[in-house]
């Protein structure tokens, strides 16, 4: 087991490693694993030559926009199907599913028109609509909703409350655990996109962090040390927030699959 | 009576409507729009004019288009790899040990971090002169260097090992979910019914498992046909992937036929026949499924 761990969280180690070591160390064979002295030059040179506040500000307004988004159109389309009543209901609950096992691999050339459709190009709402909701986490929260008794709404109708209030005040409350594992989904998901905002985004300038880096990897190929450290300091962030929130993720994961 | 539901009915509706109307254009407009696309030269570049099965056609004799697919095909070879390796890893962390916690956390670590970073670490460990060359000569497995991405023999196999790795913690996070759902009195039953802790992994584990195993076969069959980053950063996104055409997928040359040569309509044919191709397994699998268990979901 500790073998199998070594081997998950081995590479992460040395990355961390080359990116403390001076640039020749990086190159020898057999490979260094621990650097003769340790030095941070790798991370102030590399911070001066990437504008890195710009990318992780790019970075924070997508995975903001999107996380919102996402998380509040995915419980507004989850409840209705979970807790009311309407006609169509099993409809539009057969066509959610159908989709999730329908792949859309040309997906992304039709994304891409109707986005410049939109006039969206450049921006990042652009880059943001396509995952604005998923049908997975409508999925997940349509699974949590079901496990609430409806005397809760009927109490909330008794004191006369809108649906809206009773579907935020009442209900939601009570389904934070799924909120927060669609949230983590989602976060990690906008963070670690790369893809689509190269293709929306036409300035570089715009760029998310993940981004960033493939340009970085491209251009600097021979710079291990640089490539080392940028590639950290994209990944702590998301490392840290996995740390402290994991117990919340791996708690609703087993709650929301077992369903 | 009536009333009442009619209004249900609307408010229903208004809180669907904006979430709906999004999933309608970027889910199911692109499967819609494809079709009648995929029937044309559309390229942004020049006039768009009707070709008919032209596409499709081209598709099945384009030489790059079928080493493509071959190469999804071949990729699926991880997943039985992965779900092995995810049940015995989701076994063991479910087991009272001192540092469960940790070990969790370690095997997940992979799974949350960008691909991107994740084709970095590893385009550097399979380099001639790293680690992985260091680990295998020094305990006399290979005598020489390889270049593992460089090579014509060894590319493929080198991402498909690094989708196995970085996956491996998601499947055992879902298997572990599953495991804790198995209810405790099933196993108390069988061991008061005289069942050996074999008979009862046998009996009772696998059996309750198994809609997780169809579950985690479905999603990591797709993503195994359909996968692009670790191709697409791995091998630098210069060409189409790799050497020569070592590790083009079908993903690769859709994208970019798509957005490097503009020609849509023939991405968007090639897009249909790989999903068509999904689907198919898809729903070999479901069939599959019929005889035991039901959907985790």
């Amino acid at each position: 087991m500790i073998m199998f761990a070594l081997f998950m969280t081995g590479p992460f180690l040395w990355l961390l490693s080359v990116s403390l070591m001076p640039g020749e160390n990086a190159f020898s064979f057999p490979p260094k694993f621990l650097p003769t002295t340790i030095k941070f030059d790798n991370y102030v040179q590399v911070w001066q030559f990437m504008d890195f506040p710009n990318y992780i500000l790019n970075t924070l307004i997508i995975v903001v926009i999107g996380l919102v988004l996402n998380t509040l159109l995915s419980c507004l389309t989850a409840y209705p199907l979970a807790m009311l009543m309407f006609k169509g209901k099993n409809l539009i609950f057969s066509l959610l599913v159908a989709t999730m096992i329908i792949p859309a691999a040309a997906g992304m050339v039709v994304h891409y028109l109707t986005i410049q459709a939109f006039g969206l190009t450049n921006t990042y709402l652009g880059v943001v609509l396509p995952s604005a909701i998923t049908v997975f986490n409508v999925f997940l929260m349509r699974q949590s909703y079901m496990g609430m008794p409806g005397e809760i709404r009927d109490s909330g109708k008794m004191d006369g409350a809108s649906e809206l209030r009773i579907w935020f005040q009442l209900v939601t409350p009570l389904v934070k655990p799924s909120i927060a594992v669609i949230s983590l989904l989602e976060f990690m998901a906008m963070w670690n996109n790369f893809l689509w905002p190269m293709i929306i985004l036409e300035d570089p300038k715009k760029y998310p962090l993940a981004s960033a880096l493939t340009f970085l990897n491209g251009q600097f190929s021979y710079n291990f040390g640089w490539i080392a450290a940028g590639t950290v300091i994209s990944v702590l962030p998301i490392i840290i927030v996995f740390l402290f929130t994991q117990r919340y993720y791996m708690e609703g994961i087993s709650g929301s699959v077992k369903g | 009576m009536r009333k009442w539901f009619q209004k249900e009915s609307l408010t229903a509706w208004m809180f669907m409507f904006p979430g709906l109307l999004l999933i309608g254009i970027f889910v199911f407009w692109p499967i819609i729009y494809s079709v009648p696309l995929s029937f044309t030269d559309y390229s942004v570049i020049s006039d768009t004019h009707y070709i008919g099965l032209k596409n499709f056609r081209r598709a099945f004799h384009d030489h790059d288009f079928l080493i493509s697919l071959w190469h999804s095909m071949v990729y699926i070879i991880i997943v039985p790899f992965i779900q092995i390796f995810a049940i015995l890893m989701a076994v063991l962390m479910n087991s009272k040990l001192p540092g469960v916690k940790f070990f969790r956390t370690a095997y997940y670590l992979p799974v949350v971090t960008s691909m991107v970073a994740v084709a970095i670490i590893w385009g550097w460990l399979y380099s001639p002169n790293g680690i992985v060359n260091y680990v295998l000569m020094s305990t006399g497995i290979i005598s020489d260097k390889i270049g593992w991405l460089s090579s014509q023999k060894t590319a493929l196999a080198s991402i498909m090992f690094v989708t196995m790795w970085k996956g491996l913690g998601y499947y055992m996070m879902i298997y572990l979910a599953g495991l804790q759902a198995v209810p405790k009195d099933l196993y108390e039953a069988a061991s008061i019914d005289g069942a050996t802790r074999l008979q009862q992994v046998v009996k009772v584990t696998i059996p309750m498992l198994k809609p997780y195993v169809f579950f985690c076969t479905l999603i990591s069959m797709m993503s195994a046909i359909r996968v692009f980053d670790e191709v697409f950063v791995l091998t630098n996104s210069s060409s189409l992937g790799g050497p020569g055409t070592a590790t083009l997928t079908s993903s690769v040359y859709i994208y970019d036929r798509g957005f490097k040569q503009f020609d849509f309509g023939y991405a968007s044919a090639m897009g249909l026949i790989v999903s068509a191709i999904i689907l198919v397994f898809s729903i070999f699998i479901f069939r599959f499924n019929k005889k035991g268990g039901v959907n985790p979901y």
